[in-house]
């Protein structure tokens, strides 16, 4: 507030210094007044530092408010969505969520620094230009102020329809960006269809549009500049003819006729700004929504942290009909689920893409949040359970596997750096890394992932996901489709090694492999959301369904084209069936 | 194709060179004297917007002149001085109309600033519209040729090179430059002012002239000093944001694992720390902004007091007029804006000559396929012999992927590549296709060595449907054509039909006209596999390259992809890559490789007979487990290793990830 009353302070000071250059002037141009020089410029020259101090005091502590509020948003913008669900970034993209972060919090801190302090500053200006315009001369201030309000009104206008200019730029300016990547990231495809020549015409035809979207925004603010100029202009002119009548009739003195000059320009200004601080202001008051529509999503995840369970945890885990649709899919991705899994057993889901495997996964993490009352963990609803201790207890290894670009070690131990090297070993060994980690990766655990360090491939991405679950050795371990991107000699070894740690304790694992499966103390085939067949290998192929089916056709040892076609037979709903729904693929 | 084709792609160069720092010279001037030359074709619109700039600004100069000289001076208080104030014939001017037209001096001298402020006006108009005209059109070629360079530049290139990185090329580093190009169109526009003004200013009184005169190397010095002190200052600031922004893309596309792994808590800290830097830097900034700003506010205001004291002693001696004092003290900003500008330019400046460098070194970056000088043109179709005579090739120097591998693939005959990662299957296909530059009479179609073959002449022949197939935005039909005029939407939907993707195009909300994203996330697998396939038979090649993807896809998805690749393969010389042995049994023969060494090449029964890696693979596979639990004991002796040492896949090529191809 002080801040803000010193530059109002400044602007005032401001104002006063064509009033002692009119009486510079016109002792200097009245021959029958003594010149007074020393007076005026002693004034000017402590005016200036008075304001030197003043402004430098004020505007450093407005920018640095506009600062700080910035970095307030970002933090709790990154802290709000720590701790949002699957529907939040069903909703919200990484790149929208990402642009709000930096374009529209950028817009926020111009308003802040720029915007509401201007606009208190310039009507100030404003007050006190016309103010001592008046009490030099009336009549001339009516005649000279005369033509503003067209400025501000014209200034408004045509901001407003520099808008549409800006957005068909920003667009084209997207449609380059796209165009570049999307070409780049298929530069294989691009090549190897040789077709680079007719992509580089369409490329441009974008780059063109880009250049000519850039000219017409440019063309018409240097239109604007124009007809701006012009229209501030007819009050300039009005000093010139109706001031300089007064002086020549003695009305006015020269002093006051070129005070006028300056309190114009500290007129008109403002009026100017006005009329485009609206504008910067609608724009801004878009971002600060776009911002407060983050802030303001409540987690869907709420988190019962109060309480603990305390007891020793065995990794029972049960469902009792569980019945789930994921937001505005036609029919429930779970309809009815209800069974129990003993400590120590491992089970196998096999299903279609998109028959539910995953969200029952997700669910038992509450990544997908499903109702209280349903699914147990040793008992205990897994509501009950502060997030952290479910999330400790039950390990899932989501299908994608990610790395975030640090050290193979960072990322192997993600949820406790302390722990020891040992353990990483021993993890790295179950999942079949153990071995890239020593011949291919140089540097070891210490190898940088990423951008500026290693890619790994597919394969080697899914083992190291492996190992970070495996290393946490928690009571539950679920591991959603994780050996799709290795060969099968690497999968039994990984199957080996699972068998090795996980001996005891509770494992859940999607796959589409029949040998897989077939390794599982228990299987649930799952279709449509609801269980088709369950029990052990010897058991489900005994009963010659769906998973029989799989085994011969996965098997080839079957002739038999009739199992072959009941396969095929629900092909078109298969490969067309509705796309999986985002939160699926968690 | 001569000797120069031996040197493998990759080796010598020194990609880290790519990315690395470049070297922040302030004022290259060969690099903008060569970007100048893509302005060569607009220079008359250069040169008219240049012309326009200085007429405009001796117009912006004669608006204080007439104010002071003609107003002041002549018609409101009449000086007996003899004004050395030099009126650019502006006082003839304004007599000339007020004898002509009748008028009161006041009035026609009104008139003249009337017309000179909208001629000044216009001028500039003019001026801007000129340079933007010129300036966009000679970076919108720059930026074709960058795309263009980029988009030939064979696939070793990429592989080494991010696409993100050579991507800011093509957007941000071409966008800096047309900063620099109508920022120094712009300083020109006041640059010419500046000594349009000091001259009158000579010609009035040079003492006075040195009062002004001492404020500008101040001004120059308070510039320099502030840019020396921001420009660490605003690396940091650039450092830290993007250093923030990087870590919360990564947070948030990885935000499963870092809730599963309850790491919030731990995050937040982490970005806070990123967060808290950033507001230090921009605290540290605002300081000398601050000043700065002020700073130059101020300098105007003192110099005008100084020339109020030294200029009002004039007056009073009766050495110049008051017009001329006013005058200067409308000159005074005209002098001191100029400084301030240029320093706000070397900002761009030095942006745009670190993006300059990059893009240059993009367009100069000389990495290429070897083409023939006199390709051979192969007449009417291919009949479809495919082969490799001893053929050694590493995408390193010393590191040989493929060794010495030999074989035939007869006219209509399907092929089967199969060995475990890293044993340089795909690294076949590329060289087929000629992704890579190899040595002469390695490869050959038809009995003509490829390096005969233009690049784009032998891929319109040979079809690849690579591992990942890239979707680009754009409709179901376009993703298919990939905009080939060529190929027709009929031809488009035939193709369609023909592998069993029809079914769910249809289904899709319109149909062939359905809008797809690139990242394809309306498409699973499986139908993404077949739009690949519907690509390249629309395109309808006479050799056919498959690399099957690993992926996982259900199986009875899978028995629809097996459907349309026998379709697909049916009459057309094949390779597959195969993972798949359901895939394999359908081809005629199979080669097994290992390391790059030919090992085994047959039909599925013969190597079946002979019991070797194939056998062994295929056991592994298909049978029940009975013989993989064998095999799997038989291991557990030698501490995880398998049955044969030759199946532990080690070295994993590189060649294996994804981004290669």
């Amino acid at each position: 507030m002080a801040s803000i009353g010193g530059l109002l302070v400044a602007r005032l000071f401001d104002a006063i210094v064509p009033l002692f250059m009119k009486t510079a002037i016109d002792s200097l141009a009245d021959p029958d007044i003594e010149p007074t020089l020393l007076v005026p410029v002693l004034s000017i020259l402590g005016i200036v530092a008075t304001r030197f101090l003043i402004y430098v005091f004020s505007q450093r502590a407005l920018r640095r408010l506009s600062i700080s509020v910035s970095y307030d948003l970002r933090k709790r913008l990154f802290n709000h969505v720590q701790f949002q669900g699957a529907h939040f970034f069903n909703r919200f993209g990484t790149g929208d969520l990402m642009s709000r972060a930096v374009n529209d919090v950028s817009m926020v801190r111009m308003v802040v620094s720029f915007g509401a302090v201007t606009i208190l500053t310039t009507v100030f200006t404003l007050i006190t230009g016309l103010y001592f315009m008046i009490m030099l001369s009336p009549s001339l201030t009516f005649w000279v102020v005369l033509p503003l309000p067209l400025v501000g009104v014209a200034g408004f206008g045509m901001a407003r329809a520099l808008f549409p200019y800006y957005m068909d730029r920003q667009e084209a300016m997207a449609e380059v960006t796209a165009f570049t990547q999307e070409n780049l990231n298929g530069i294989r495809t691009v090549q190897a269809m040789a077709q680079e020549e007719k992509e580089i015409d369409r490329f441009r035809d974008v780059s063109t549009h880009y250049a000519q979207t850039v000219y017409r925004v440019n063309r018409y603010q240097a239109l604007m500049n124009v007809v701006m100029g012009f229209i501030s202009t007819a009050s300039t002119v009005i000093v010139i003819f109706y001031g300089g009548a007064l002086v020549l009739r003695g009305e006015i003195t020269l002093g006051t006729f070129m005070a006028f000059f300056s309190y114009l320009m500290m007129v008109a200004w403002p009026v100017r700004m006005i009329g485009m601080s609206i504008t910067m202001f609608t724009a801004a008051a878009a971002g600060t929504e776009r911002i407060f529509e983050i802030l303001d999503y409540e987690p869907e995840v709420d988190d019962a942290s109060t309480k603990t369970v305390t007891t020793e945890l065995r990794g029972r885990i049960e469902f009792r009909n569980l019945v789930y649709s994921h937001p505005g899919a036609p029919r429930p991705t779970i309809d009815g689920a209800t069974f129990n899994i003993e400590p120590g057993e491992t089970i196998a889901f096999m299903g279609r893409v998109g028959s539910g495997k995953s969200t029952l996964l997700n669910a038992i993490v509450r990544l997908v949040d499903t109702p209280a009352g349903m699914v147990f963990l040793d008992g205990h609803d897994i509501h009950d359970f502060p997030l952290h201790q479910l999330r400790g207890a039950v390990t899932l290894v989501p299908q994608d596997p990610f790395l975030f670009s640090m050290t193979l070690r960072d990322n192997l131990t993600y949820d406790d750096l302390s722990r020891g090297d040992e353990l990483i070993w021993e993890a790295a060994e179950a999942a079949a890394f153990a071995d890239p980690l020593r011949r291919q990766l140089a540097e070891g655990l210490d190898t940088m992932v990423g951008e500026r360090g290693v890619t790994l491939s597919g394969g080697q991405k899914q083992r190291a996901t492996l190992t970070r679950g495996m290393v946490r050795d928690a009571k539950v371990l679920l591991l959603d489709d994780c050996f799709s991107s290795v060969d099968t000699e690497t999968e039994e070894r990984i199957l080996r090694g699972l068998r090795r740690m996980r001996g005891g304790k509770t494992t859940m694992l999607i796959s589409h492999r029949v040998s897989t499966a077939r390794h599982a103390d228990r299987i649930f085939v799952i279709d449509g959301g609801r269980f088709k067949e369950s029990g052990t290998h010897q058991e489900l192929i005994a009963r010659g369904g769906y998973y029989a089916d799989l085994a011969a056709v996965q098997s080839n040892q079957d002739e038999d084209r009739e199992r072959k076609a009941r396969l095929l037979r629900d092909l078109d709903s298969e490969i067309s069936a509705e796309p999986m729904p985002e939160a699926a693929k968690l | 194709m001569s000797e120069n084709a031996i040197q493998a792609p990759g080796p010598s160069r020194n990609y880290s060179a790519f990315d690395a720092e470049l070297t922040h010279q302030a004022l290259n001037v060969r690099l903008f004297v060569r970007l100048l030359g893509w302005l060569k074709p607009y220079l008359i619109t250069l040169f008219v917007s240049i012309a326009f700039v200085v007429m405009a600004a001796l117009s912006q100069v004669l608006m204080p002149i007439l104010t002071s000289v003609v107003i002041i001076d002549t018609i409101l208080v009449p000086t007996t001085i003899a004004s050395d104030a030099p009126d650019y014939g502006l006082l003839a001017l304004v007599d000339w109309i007020q004898s002509t037209y009748a008028l009161e001096a006041l009035s026609a001298a009104g008139l003249v600033y009337v017309t000179v402020l909208v001629g000044q006006s216009l001028l500039s108009f003019a001026h801007q519209l000129t340079l933007y005209s010129c300036s966009l059109k000679a970076l919108r070629d720059l930026r074709i040729d960058l795309f263009a360079a980029l988009e030939r530049k064979p696939a070793s290139f990429f592989d080494h090179v991010g696409v993100g990185r050579v991507m800011t090329r093509v957007t941000n580093d071409v966008e800096n430059l047309f900063q620099l190009l109508t920022g120094f169109g712009g300083l020109a526009g006041e640059f010419v002012p500046f000594f349009v003004a000091l001259f009158a200013m000579l010609a009035i009184s040079g003492s006075l002239t040195g009062v002004v005169l001492v404020a500008l190397p101040v001004a120059a010095i308070a510039t320099i000093a502030f840019r020396i002190a921001m420009r660490k200052i605003f690396r940091f600031i650039r450092d830290s944001v993007s250093a923030l922004n990087q870590y919360m893309q990564e947070d948030l596309v990885g935000i499963d694992v870092v809730q599963l792994s309850g790491r919030e808590k731990q995050n937040i800290e982490e970005y806070g720390t990123h967060n808290r830097a950033n507001r230090g830097y921009e605290f540290r900034a605002i300081n000398f902004e601050v000043l700065y700003d002020t700073f130059n506010m101020s300098l105007g205001s003192v110099v005008t007091g100084g020339i109020v004291w030294f200029g009002g002693g004039q007056v009073i001696q009766q050495d110049i007029s008051l017009g001329s004092m006013i005058l200067f003290t409308s000159l005074v900003q005209m002098m001191i804006m100029p400084i301030v500008s240029l320093g706000q330019q070397f900002n761009v400046l030095f942006r745009s000559m670190a993006s300059g460098e990059r893009i240059f070194q993009a367009l100069d970056w000389d990495e290429q396929l070897h083409e023939p000088d006199e390709p051979t043109v192969m007449e009417g179709r291919l009949r479809g012999k495919v082969e490799f005579r001893h053929a050694h090739f590493g995408y390193y120097q010393g590191e040989e992927i493929l060794k010495d591998v030999s074989f035939s693939i007869e006219p209509g005959e399907k092929l089967a590549i199969v060995g475990p990662t890293g044993s340089g299957k795909s690294t076949i296909i590329r060289l087929l296709v000629r992704f890579y530059d190899i040595d002469d009479n390695m490869v050959f179609v038809d009995d003509v060595d490829v390096n005969k073959i233009h690049s784009r002449d032998l891929r319109e022949r040979v079809g690849v449907v690579l591992q990942d197939f890239h979707i680009f935005s754009g409709t179901v039909c376009d993703n298919i054509t990939l905009n080939n005029p060529d190929i027709t939407r009929e031809r488009a939907e035939w193709a369609a039909r023909s592998v069993n993707a029809d079914g769910f195009i249809q289904e899709l909300a319109d149909g062939y006209d359905t809008q797809l994203a690139e990242r394809g996330q309306n498409l699973s697998q499986g139908q993404r596999q077949l739009l690949a396939f519907a690509r390249v038979l629309a395109a309808d090649p006479e050799i056919l390259v498959l690399d099957e993807a690993t992926a996982n896809i259900d199986t009875s998805t899978e028995l629809v992809v097996q459907d349309a690749v026998a379709k697909l393969t049916e009459g057309r010389t094949s390779i597959v890559v195969a993972h798949r042995l359901q895939t394999i049994q359908e081809c005629d023969r199979i080669l097994v490789l290992h390391h790059g060494v030919v090992e085994e090449l047959g039909t599925h029964d013969e190597l079946i007979a002979k019991g070797g890696i194939y056998y062994t693979l295929h056991e592994l596979q298909f049978q029940d487990a009975d013989v993989a639990r064998e095999v799997a004991r038989e291991d557990e002796g030698s501490e995880g290793r398998t049955t044969d040492p030759r199946w532990v896949s080690t070295p994993e090529d590189p060649s294996d990830t994804p981004d290669r191809m």
